[in-house]
Order: structure tokens, then sequence, then C-alpha cells
């Protein structure tokens, strides 16, 4: 490739074992926004505490269905948008992550000012949404995006010669001959060549541009890449030609990879450890062969029975799906995300009113005569109805043969005086991912510590 | 690797210049238009005025000492047309109806060449700025347009107009206080739509300045809806400024098709026809030319109205 | 096209819903003519489900939307070939099969969601934003299934009732039904209509569809979409049930119960499925037999358990191969390299010769034919062609393993 670059930041000690990119406890929300003041009326938790650390020369896969946060958190680590809370570090060093850890055990008003001291060093220096001036330009060269959608991430206006050189214009790395020899070299190392420089995008085909805006990606040399669904949508014969160049280029290079997906099939082969997502929270962590050989998370189990491998199985073999939608993300449900649509699900898995709401207008008619709810907390609530006979058949609903086992286990009391139902669950806990094993960390409680205590 | 361009693939051949591809892009857009017939006619009256106007003193003996002013031959009046000397014949006050219209060409571009200019530019710089930054600027910078935008475009020019005198300056001034607002409406609706689109992230990625992003990214992406209602307002420009000269809003005695309209219209009742029913012909020709033309120009390069 | 391997005449007739005959649909384009479908033939069995798989671009979708004519003329242009359809009553009677290509508009319109059904890859764009998910459902019983409005009337419809329930009322008839004493009847109409589309809706499984048939599209989730779709699709029983790559919007979890329920209804309402898709793991678990297409032509038809077992065509081994599965090693990923050719007057020749590892010089000489196209397997390929039918020496054949393992 090209000639040796002087590195803007001489690397630290050691940098080289470092994780290229640590994720701490990162949220995302969005605000809701209604009426004519645009008030504020709630957020959508696209990502909601999420934490993983990425290797060097390691490729993280990222899964989970559309709206589980992936993209956002992707945007996130890219630094196209702030985090709301938590924080993404770019080569933080084992002693400081430590210490972060430590500290995050401390409340505020306890730490030291040497502790003080200590958390903004390493802020300034590795934390990406508060690096300034060098540490900011190191990073953005060294953390570079793929986009899903190859037909809009090329400026339809520019040639190939300007898309792919302008990184190198940005930073002043080459003009006139030599920009051009450079950029030949980098549409090489994907494939193509001098003969597509003075072309528009709309002259290429979907695999073409993507080749396209890797050859960007890699322009600056960058240490890790964030691949957003950089083949979903292409053909099959396609995606095994971006995904195999990827590889190469990985191995060459030494890249680290973020990889975010919603095709299992994809992510298995492309990663070292995969996290599986799920309403802006994480199921299940694990290298990729463990996590396939033997999940700990029904949800994953779910993604697993829903889209099997292709050679495996016969054509009989059932391919089960999951019941229900998506819960708002604007009010997760409590305990395990998952639990409303999970078939392995248990009374202790976080039931709360909104399932039993939602049960019933799912199952009859007795909510068009509801009237008002007053939440004590998201287990005991009362349900005013406009009359008795209402409440007193939505009590008879709620006890019945119809409503899942486990929803009427965690049932505490449910009494019903006049047009009002007080409906009680037994309160639970959040769930925490946990280690329950090598490395394997899932965050259901039928796996959990935890377990032991149902 | 494989290099993944196929056999058979419809790309053009072998290596060429960054030059011969934009100029090979422009010559195919061109083209595309041009092979629509009435974008043609449109381009061909447009070419024959503009030719007219800039052989005004060459097609007539310029007035002085201010050749914008009509002569004036006392001794011809209310001459109809084919006379000698006045082939277009005379008003009743002694202009030449030819000279008229020959310069009052020359007028219209001007005209509508400062008008269309300077909306033109501040309209996407103010667009511009609201769209690109967002936020309560954008809040601003709404409001204003949408506060111009109630008052009715023709009403507010003849108020400007009006208050400022009569004078064809003031009306060039009334009409480029009302023009810009279309624009900066257009380009923040454009660039809104166009801030969306992944490439601009990519850019943002690669670490480009937000000046650079707005000038490589945005404005040539979103410029394509303001080409054409540029090209429509050319002329309809000239109507307006022709009402408002038409209405008196102009000094007697220009060269300008409106106030000669307004000159002629007297005569009409009594068979002079010709006095303003030419210099209208102008206008309505003027208009219409442009229209077709921009009519074209959208096809061609506004995929939404379905022409590609 | 000869049909080597067909099944006899008589049981053709009685076993066959479609009958798909060398169709040719062009597409006029500057460049030139686009020969976007080039020669496609393909049974479709009563009762059974047939794949059509195949990527961006070949034809699949095309093809698809030839059987109730859906592609604008102009730019295409049905350049060809033929569509026989058998409905329910032509099979009992034994009568002829129409030509989807050719019989009049006002017959295919009759045929479009009656007794041929389509569900479309984006549900959120096949529904009208405007209406409630009942007005839409409810147009299907009003189009083609107004005597079944009426079956259960007790005693003679009056004739205004009898127009509303084709929605044939006149604007004084529509006021008229407002007030006595054709109110009552003008309710139990509409409770009639309520009842079915609530049933149509209850088997797609939508939970509490009562309260599903007063929503509008944009508050339904797209799975959810997809099933008010079916439910429409399925609402005349149709004989025919054409499904155009209708999980491809949606999450795998929501697809895999929507591709579940769509077995389940074929069973339930004895209908045949042409399933277009992309996804070779999707169609290996609902179809029975397979069509594999490429650049506007079928490459190898065989049941589903050929197609994937013994895959002949170069093109559909190539496919299977470039899946990511767990057979596979990090970037070991067999890939095709290449792309689709051009199908702008396409040359006589193997469409796949370019990307094709064994081919020889008659495959850019001699176009392959597809070796009969009946219910059995057969392939577009010299390789599995004798070289005497060709008239070339042996060593021109291309050399493939024709029984991979």
């Amino acid at each position: 490739m090209t000639a040796v670059r002087d590195e803007p930041l001489a690397p630290e000690p050691g940098v080289d074992s470092a994780p290229v990119i640590t994720v701490r406890g990162v949220r995302k929300y969005f605000p809701i926004r209604e009426g004519v003041l645009q008030k504020v009326v709630g957020h959508v938790r696209a990502v909601d505490g999420v934490s993983f650390e990425i290797p060097r020369g390691e490729t993280l896969g990222l899964v989970g269905e559309s709206g589980c946060g992936k993209t956002t958190l992707g945007r996130c680590i890219a630094g196209l948008t702030d985090a709301t809370d938590g924080g993404i570090y770019f080569r933080l060093a084992e002693s400081d992550r430590l210490f972060l850890d430590e500290m995050d055990a401390v409340p505020e008003a306890e730490r030291t000012l040497q502790h003080q001291a200590r958390i903004e060093a390493i802020d300034l220096a590795h934390r990406i949404d508060r690096m300034k001036g060098d540490s900011w330009r190191s990073y953005r060269r060294n953390c570079q995006f793929v986009f899903q959608d190859a037909f809009s991430s090329l400026n339809p206006r520019q040639l190939v010669k300007d898309i792919v050189g302008r990184p190198l214009k940005v930073y002043k790395e080459a003009s006139g001959p030599e920009l051009t020899d450079r950029v030949v070299d980098l549409l090489q190392s994907v494939g193509m060549g001098r003969q597509h420089l003075y072309r528009y995008p709309h002259e290429f085909s979907g695999g073409q541009r993507q080749r396209i805006s890797i050859a960007r990606a890699l322009a600056l040399e960058p240490e890790f890449i964030v691949l957003d669904e950089p083949t979903s949508a292409l053909d099959v014969s396609v995606q095994s030609q971006i995904l195999n160049l990827l590889h190469e280029l990985q191995q060459e290079r030494g890249l680290t990879y973020l990889f975010i997906t919603h095709d299992l099939g994809v992510v298995r082969l492309m990663s070292d450890d995969i996290v599986v997502m799920y309403l802006g929270e994480v199921m299940e962590r694990a290298t990729a062969s463990e996590l396939f050989a033997a999940p700990r998370h029904p949800y994953t189990e779910a993604l697993l029975a829903a889209n099997p491998d292709l050679l495996e199985g016969d054509e009989e073999a059932e391919m089960r799906g999951l019941e229900g939608t998506v819960p708002d993300p604007a009010r997760p449900p409590q305990g395990c995300r998952f639990h409303t649509r999970c078939p392995a699900a248990i009374p202790q898995c976080g039931w709360e009113v909104d399932d039993a709401v939602a049960w019933l207008a799912d199952n009859s008619t007795t909510l068009d005569e509801l009237s008002g709810v007053e939440r004590a907390s998201e287990f005991d609530a009362a349900v005013r109805f406009r009359d008795s006979d209402a409440a007193a058949e939505a009590k008879a609903l709620l006890e019945g043969p119809e409503v899942s086992a486990p929803m009427q286990g965690a049932l505490l009391a449910l009494s019903a005086s006049g047009a009002e139902l007080r409906i009680q669950f037994t309160e639970v806990d959040p769930v925490e991912l946990e280690d329950v094993g090598e490395g394997h960390l899932t965050s259901c409680i039928l796996h959990t510590s935890r377990s032991t205590h149902l | 690797m494989v290099d993944s361009t196929a056999p058979g693939t419809t790309l053009a051949p072998a290596v060429s210049g960054p030059l011969a591809v934009r100029l090979r892009r422009a010559g195919e857009l061109s083209r595309e238009v041009l092979r629509n017939p009435t974008t043609f006619l449109g381009l061909i009256i447009i070419v024959g005025l503009i030719t007219m106007a800039a052989l005004a003193p060459v097609l007539t003996e310029p007035n002085t000492p201010d050749a914008y002013q009509m002569p004036r031959d006392w001794g011809a009046i209310n001459e109809p047309p084919g006379t000698p000397g006045h082939i277009f014949g005379t008003t009743s006050t002694g202009g030449d109806v030819f000279y008229g219209v020959v310069w009052g060409a020359r007028t219209s571009l001007r005209m509508s060449m400062i008008v269309v200019g300077f909306t033109v530019v501040f309209g996407t710089a103010m667009g511009s700025i609201a769209g690109f930054v967002g936020g309560r600027v954008d809040e601003i910078i709404m409001r204003i347009v949408d506060v111009l935008l109630a008052i009715p475009e023709l009403i507010f020019a003849l108020a400007i107009a009006a208050v400022l005198g009569p004078s064809f300056a003031n009306i060039i001034f009334a009409l480029s206080v009302v023009f810009w607002v279309k624009y900066a409406r257009i380009i923040r609706g454009q660039i809104i739509h166009v801030k969306q689109n992944d490439y601009v992230d990519s850019a943002r990625v690669v670490g480009d300045s937000k000046f650079n992003i707005y000038r490589k990214d945005v404005l040539p992406n979103s410029v394509t809806p303001v080409v054409v209602q540029a090209t429509l307002d050319m002329g309809g420009i000239v109507l307006v400024g022709a009402t408002l000269s038409f209405i008196g809003l102009a000094e007697a005695g220009l060269a300008e098709w409106g106030v000669l309209v307004s000159e002629g219209q007297a005569g009409i009742s009594s068979g002079r026809w010709w006095a303003s029913t030419i210099p209208g012909a102008m206008v309505f020709l003027w208009a219409l030319a442009f229209n077709l033309l921009g009519d074209g120009l959208r096809d061609v390069l506004d995929p939404r109205t379905g022409g590609r | 096209m000869t049909a080597a391997a067909q099944l006899p005449a008589a049981d053709r007739t009685t076993a066959l819903v479609a009958s798909v005959e060398d169709l040719k649909v062009h597409f006029e384009t500057k460049a030139g003519v686009l020969h976007a479908v080039d020669g496609v033939s393909f049974d479709i069995a009563d009762g059974e489900t047939v794949g059509l798989v195949g990527e961006t671009g070949c034809g699949k979708s095309v093809t698809a939307r030839s059987f109730l004519r859906l592609i604008p003329t102009p730019p295409g242009k049905y350049a060809g070939g033929s569509i026989k359809f058998w409905s329910k009553e032509a099979r009992a009677n034994g009568s002829d099969p129409v030509d989807l290509l050719s019989v009049p508009t006002s017959d295919i319109l009759d045929i479009r969601g009656n007794r041929i059904a389509m569900i479309f890859q984006d549900p959120g764009k096949a529904l009208n934003p405007a209406l409630a998910i009942r007005e839409q459902v409810a147009e299907v019983f009003y189009q083609h299934r107004s005597d079944d409005l009426l079956a259960e009337w007790n005693g003679n419809p009056p004739s205004v009732i009898r127009r509303a329930a084709g929605q044939r009322s006149g604007k004084l008839e529509w006021v008229a039904m407002k007030f006595p004493p054709l109110r009552s009847q003008a309710r139990r109409l509409r409770k009639r209509v309520d009842d079915l589309v609530g049933e149509a809706l209850a088997e797609t499984q939508i939970p509490n569809p009562r309260k599903i048939m007063a929503s509008y599209p944009h508050e339904l989730s797209g799975g959810m979409k997809q099933r008010v779709m079916i439910a429409q699709a399925l609402a005349c029983n149709p004989d025919l049930l054409i499904a155009d790559e209708p999980t491809t919007a949606l999450d795998v979890t929501i697809q895999a119960r929507i591709l579940e329920l769509i077995r389940e209804l074929q069973h339930a309402h004895q209908t045949s499925v042409l399933y277009i898709s992309h996804d070779l793991s999707l169609v290996r678990r609902i179809c029975d037999r397979i069509a594999v297409m490429y650049a506007g032509r079928i490459a190898e038809i065989g049941t589903t358990n050929e197609i994937f077992h013994e895959p002949r065509h170069p093109y559909t081994r190539g496919l299977l191969a470039a899946v990511p599965s767990f057979a596979h090693e990090r970037g070991k990923l067999a890939a095709i390299e290449g792309n689709v050719p051009e199908l702008i007057s396409p040359p006589a020749s193997c469409r796949f010769h370019t990307r094709c590892e064994y081919a020889t010089e008659i495959c850019r000489r001699i176009d392959p034919v597809l070796d009969g196209h009946g219910i059995g397997r057969s392939v577009a390929c010299h390789g599995y062609v004798s070289p005497e039918e060709l008239g070339v020496a042996a060593a021109d054949i291309p050399r493939l393993d024709r029984s991979p393992a």
C-alpha cells in the first residue's frame, strides 16, 4: 500500500494490549416531544445501559432485530451522536478501566480530588465525547463507518475519485497526482481499479458501491471500522464477495470491526464475540462458537430457531417464531425486557400491570369501558372502569384459564371493588448481565445466580 | 480479488479525465432537456429575445441622452404598423413601438436578471442557514418567511413601490424584497431532506468541516429545484414588473413593455390596437418561453414529478 | 420449449392450477429493449407451493406480476408466451383454461383478488393509509363475494340492499339506507360484513380482531399489517396465492410466524402458492418445488429436496454455497464472482457463462434449453446434455460433477 505516515498521537504504553473500544454503561434516550410548546413527555430508550469491549484485531458482532438499538449504538460509537449517559472509550488501558469500575461504586460526593483528577484525565484522553484537538482528530481518523445503504452513502454529485480521496484531502495527506495514485491503490485493494476513478456512483451496482464505501473507510488506515449491516441490502452472491473482502482486509491490516447485523448466519461467520441486543439492552454475550452451540437466553434461542442454518436439519424442521410484538421502547417492560414474548417465561420475570392491561386489550373488549389507571408503582395499580360489570369481567378474565400461567403466577392480588380493579404483581428487581462461565454473559434469570432462588 | 465489472455492462470505456466526464454528463442532460419539443421551443424564443436585447443599438438608433427613454417623434402620432421608419407603428405621444419592444427586452432582461440574481443568492443563503443550522435560527428565519408569504406577492410589491415612489429601480427593489422568500423555503426543505442522507454522515465520519459538508454534499444536492424555480421566475418577474409599471409605478416614458401597454390602452377603443397589443404580446412571449423551459428542466432534473 | 419430463396429458389438466409457457416480458428503456423475463416456463399443481428464487433483477417479480397483468404497459410488453390458469370450476367441469395474458381486462379484474390473490413485500405500501382496516378487508367481500353477504338473508333481500352488497348503490339509495325502513336492513348487511371481516382476520391469528378492524394501518406493526394483507388475500378462497417476498421487510422472529401462518392457511383453504423470494433458507421451509431464476430465465427446477441436496445448475450450486452457514470458515465463503449480465439485447448464449467456472465454448455460442418444465426435474445447462444432441464434440461439453456429494 502506501508509505508509512507519521502517527499523530504517539501510542501510550500498554496501548497495544488495550481494547480498541470500551463501551461502559452507554445510554441513548431520544426525547418524545408533544404539543405546541414541544414539551418533553417521555424518552425513547434506544440504548439502555450497554457495556462491552472490542479487543484489537477482533470482530464484535452486534445482533438484534429492528428497533433494538444496535444502529444507534453504532452511531454513538462512531461519534455521530453523543450518548445520553455512560462513556465510549478509545484505547482504554486495563488499569484505567479497573479504576473507573472501582469509581462507579463510589458515590460522586465521596470521591477524593485525586480520584476526580484521574477520572478527568482518563476522560480527556480516551472518552470520545470529551476528547479535544489532537486526540479527537486521532479518533476521527481511526474510527470509520460503513453504512448499510450504499446508495445513500455516496454523494451522487461526486466522482469516485473525489469520494474515496476525500478523507486524504481533509487531512491534507495527498493532493494532485499523488492523491490519484493513493485512490487507485485503495480501489485496487477493494477489487476495483483505475478505470473507475472518474465515474459517478449511479453507474455502479450495489456491490461495487459498497466496495467504494469500504475503500473510503480504508483511506485513513483506521484501526477500527463500524460496519452497519454492510451486506443486508445485497444479493447473496454479492454479499459473499463483500464478506470475503472484509475478512481479507482485516487479516492484511489488523483491523478491528464492530459488525452490526440482524443476520445470524453473517454474524456467526464474521465475529469473534457476539452481543445480542433486545429493546436497548444486552440479553447475552459470548464467543461466536459458544453462543451458537449453547445459547443461554431464550431470546437468542428464539432468533436461532427462527432462522435455522441453511444446510442443517431437513425441510420439514419447524421454524419457530415469536408471539406478539416488540414493546414500546419508551415504556420498556420491567424485569427482563423480553418476558412479554418469552416462550420460557416464569412468574419471576417481571410481570407488571402493563402486561395485564395489554392482555385485556388483546383478548377482550373490557378496556372499551376503561376510564383511568392509577399507579402506585409499575407492579401495583388501580384500573378504573365505567361500570362495575366491566371490572368484574376483567377480573374474571385475568383469573381465567386463558391467561398465561407465568403471568398468573406473578399476580399477588386481584381485587374488584365497584368499578375499580386493583391489580398487584410481585415486585421484581431489574435483571443484570452475569458471567455464567468463561466470559459467557446472560441476563436471563433461568441461567444466572438468581436461578437458585426461583 | 476479482474485479466485479462483468463484460457487457454499459460503462463508458477506459479512463477519461474528470473534466471530460463532467462535460459528457452536462451534454447528456442538455440533450435530454432539449428532446422535449416544447422545451426546445421555449429555448428558441428565449435565445431570440436575448439576441434582440443584445442587438438593440444595432436594430434602432439609441435615444440620447438616455437610451432607455422612448424617443418622441411628434410628427408621427398614431401611425399604424407598417409605416416606413415605424414598422410597428407609433403611440399617441409619437413613441416608436418597435423601439419600445427592442429596448423593452433589454429592460426586462435587466430587471429579471437583477431580481433573480439577488433573490436566488439571498434566499438560498437564508434558507441554507435555516435548514443547515436548524434549531432557533431556523425558527426565526422561517417565521419571517411565513409572514412574508402570507401577504400576496403583487400587493406587497405594489405597497413597497408605492411608498418609495414611482421609479423602475424601486420596482426592482420591491420585487427583490418579495421574491427571495420562495427560494429560502425551497432550499430549506431540500436541505433538511438531503441532510438525512448517509453521505452527509459519511463526510462527518471522515472529519470534514461543517462548511465543506455544506458546500460539497448538501448544497449541490439541494439546488435543483432552485434552478427550476429561478427559470420560471425569470418569466414571472417580468410579468409582475410589467404589471407594476402598467399601473404607473415606473417612470413615464420608459422603454418598458408594461409602460407601453399602459400608454397605448386608451387607443384600443378607437381601433389603435398596436400600441398596447404588441408590447403585451412581448410580455406574454417572454413569460411563456421561460415557463416552457422551466417545466422542461423540472421534468429532467426533479425526479419527483416523474420525469425520470 | 419441448417438455421431455411432462406428465401424461390427462394428469396435467386435472392436476394443474397454472401453467406458464415461454413467458416473455420486455421493457422499453432508453438503452434498448430489456428482456426482463425471457422464455420462462413452469407449472403449478393443485395445492402445491412453488418457490421462485433468484437475485435482484432476475425477473422473478415480473413473472409473478404477469399472472395478474400488473406490469405497466408501456414501458412493459408481454412479448410472448402464455399463462394458463384453471380455476376450481374449470377443473371441476373439465373446461379449458384461460390464458391470463389474453383474456379481456374485465375478466382479469374479476380474477384479481378473487381467483388469484397477491401479497406484497411492503404491507405498509399496499394498504391504504386513509382507510380503517375494516374497510380495506370489507372491500374484498363487496367486490367478489356479494352473494355470500346476502346468503343468510331470510327472504329475498331488497334490490337496494343487493346493490349495496355489490357496492353499486347510487347516492339516493345511500341516503335512503340511513332511514327506515331500509335502515335496519342496511345495518344487518353491515353486521354481516363485520362478521366476515372479523372471521377473516381471526383466521390469521390476529389478537382481538374487532379492535384491529377499527384501527388504521399506521397503528399496526409490520407483522400485523402483513397478517391483514393475508386475511384480505385469502378472504375469497383464491385458487392461487402469489406471495412476493412477503416477509423480507419483517424481523426474523416475526417472519417465521408469518411463514407458518401462510402454510397453515394454505392447507385450510386448499390454495396453491407461488412464493417469490431471494432467501433460500425461507423457500426451503415452505416450498414443495423450487424454480431458480437467473437473468430472466429459469436455470433449474426441482423438488425442494433435489434443489438443496443435488443442485445441478452451477448457479444453484454457487448460490447455495454463498449463504453463510456453519459449514463455512471465515473468509472462505464461496462467492460467485462478477455481476449479472445486462439484459438489453442479450446474445444467444448461456446467461451464466460469464460467471460460470465450467463454461466452455458452446456455452458462449449456444443457448441452453430447460429440458422440460412439467412436474419434474429440469435444468438449463449444457453440462447435462449429450454431445450428439448439441452436435458438438464430447470435449466441448462443460464438465461438471453431475452428482455432487
